[in-house]
Order: structure tokens, then sequence, then C-alpha cells
């Protein structure tokens, strides 16, 4: 009896659906920073919502990224509903609490995602799930570093102005992130 | 509800069957064929993991304590080949079973390929 199944996918179908679940949850990141956009620009932080929006981008990409793997490798790519979007915040610093906690749980999610490939044995998946990773290192660190910017520099007097214009500035590139 | 007509087909391998319904698969047409609720229909690979999707997806649980529709009878549409099943609650049980018994057996057939035939030495 021929291999059908194999022979039309490289992906198994537990692989294949965690992939479009993480197509999910990109758009909803995407989503997410959007409306945290939104917020920042309503309430006077442009650079913020520079930042947010440039965020919102990436996540787009990384959407594209996964969908695109799925079909090339022969499997079906589902193009997710998003909804549930959180648009009220009280303050910038809660912005950045949630971007922060989004990050680490897309985190969680590829370290899932690659278990799954260990565990299948699924190394092409696997490989490919690397460039993800690298990413999350940047995603995960810049996120952190806007969080400690409301430490160093302090909410007090012109405070939240000065963050505002430094959060642009963050930049993922020590000697680690080649 | 019992397993019609179709073992005298020569290029048909049972991949699984249930007392309710059989699975066959055709090498020549690279495709399968479902023996169920007295019919026997052809499926190719789009079709059938729509086919697992659409039947996984429908929540027994809920139908079973839901009482407050009296006809059972679950639509299931699966496009990708122009084909209808209207099943009764009893019917989508069995052919999920039938599904799960099939793919677990396209898997194992997976691991024998792998394991026989796709050795590099
Ligand atoms: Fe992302
Ligand atoms: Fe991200």
């Amino acid at each position: 009896m021929k291999d059908i199944m194999r022979i039309k996918s490289l992906l198994s179908t537990d692989i294949e659906a965690l992939l479009n679940q993480q197509i999910k949850k990109e758009a909803h990141s995407s989503a997410l920073y959007l409306a945290m956009a939104s917020w920042c620009n309503q309430n006077g932080f442009d650079y913020s919502s520079d930042y947010f929006s440039k965020q919102s981008d990436e996540e787009r990409y990384h959407q594209l990224k996964l969908f695109k793997y799925v079909l090339d490798m022969g499997g079906s790519a589902i193009s997710p509903e998003v909804s549930g979007i959180k648009h009220d915040y009280t303050s910038l610093r809660e912005v950045f609490e949630d971007a922060l906690e989004q990050e680490v749980a897309i985190t969680q999610s590829f370290k899932n995602i690659a278990a799954n490939c260990m565990k299948e044995q699924d190394f092409v998946t696997f490989e490919f799930l690397n460039w993800f990773m690298k990413e999350q290192r940047e995603e995960e660190y810049k996120a952190r570093r806007a969080l400690e910017l409301f430490e160093v520099i302090g909410e007090e007097g012109t405070g939240l102005w000065e963050i505002d214009k430094h959060v642009n500035k963050i930049k993922y590139d020590s000697e680690a992130a080649e | 509800m019992i397993a019609a007509k179709t073992q005298n087909a020569v290029n048909f391998t049972e991949v699984f069957s249930t007392r309710t319904g059989a699975v066959y698969q055709c090498d020549r047409e690279r495709c399968w064929y479902i023996d169920f609720a007295g019919k026997l229909v052809k499926f190719d690979y789009r079709g059938l993991m729509k086919l697992k999707t659409s039947i996984y997806r429908v929540n027994i649980e809920a139908l079973l304590l839901d009482n407050s529709k009296s006809p059972e009878i679950e639509m299931v549409f699966i496009c990708a080949c122009n084909h209808c099943y209207f099943l009764n609650l009893l019917q989508i049980i069995a052919l999920k079973e039938l599904l799960e018994g099939t793919f677990v057996m396209l898997e194992l057939n997976q691991i024998i390929h792998d394991r026989l035939s796709r050795i590099v030495i």
C-alpha cells in the first residue's frame, strides 16, 4: 500500500495543527500591537505608537512566513479569525507590560512546537523554527528593555515624555545578537 | 448499517473497517474509498483531510446533552468532493471511529515505509 499521506505532505497532522495555531497567534499579536499603537497615539505617545505599528507589521510578516511554510510543505494553511483584542489601557506602563507578556507567551508557544518536532523527529520543521527562536530573543529583549525605562527614567515630571522618546531607540545589537 | 458490496474491487486495499463501514485505498488512483451509510464515496487527499476535520469538529457530547433538537440529524458537508453526508448521532460516532482507525493505520503504513523502504545507507 502506497504511503499517500507522506507523498502529499511533509507535515504530520499534529505539527500542521500546531503551525496553524501559531499562525493565529501571530495574527493576534499583530492586531494586539495595532490596538496598542492606537491607544498610544490617542494619549499623545507618538514614538510608542510608531514602535507598536512597526511591531504589528513584523507580526504580520511572521504570520505570513509560517503560512507559506505550511503551504510549501504540502499542508493546508488556515487564514485565522482574530477576536477579543484589548483596546483599553490605564497607563503607558500597562501597555508595555502586556507587550512583554505577549512575547513571553509567543516564545513559550514556539518552544512547545519545537518540543513536538523533536518528539516526532520532524527536524525539517525544527530547523525552520530556528529563525523564530532567534527572533524571539530580539522581541523579548526589546520588550524587556522598554519596560525597564520606567524604572531607569521614572514616570514623574517629564518622565513619560522621556520614556516615549527613548522607546524607538531600543536596538538589539549586542555580541550575542549576531 | 452493514458494510456493502465493495470487496470485489481488485485495486483496493482495505485500510480499516468496523461493523458499520470500511475504508479502502486505491494506489492507482491515489485516493480512498469510504463505504459508509449505504454508499461508496471517493476521497482524494484534500477531501479525506476535510472529512476528518469536519467529523472531529462535531461536538458529540454537546449533541448528546442537547434535548431541544428532536431529530438528531447533523449535516456534514464536504465541499472538496461535492459530497454530502446526512448523519444521525450514532452514525457520526461510527464514522468518527472508522476515521480514527483509518488514520492510525495510515500512520502505521508511513512508519513501515520509513523503516523498510526509506532506509538510506
Ligand atoms: Fe512574532
Ligand atoms: Fe513578536
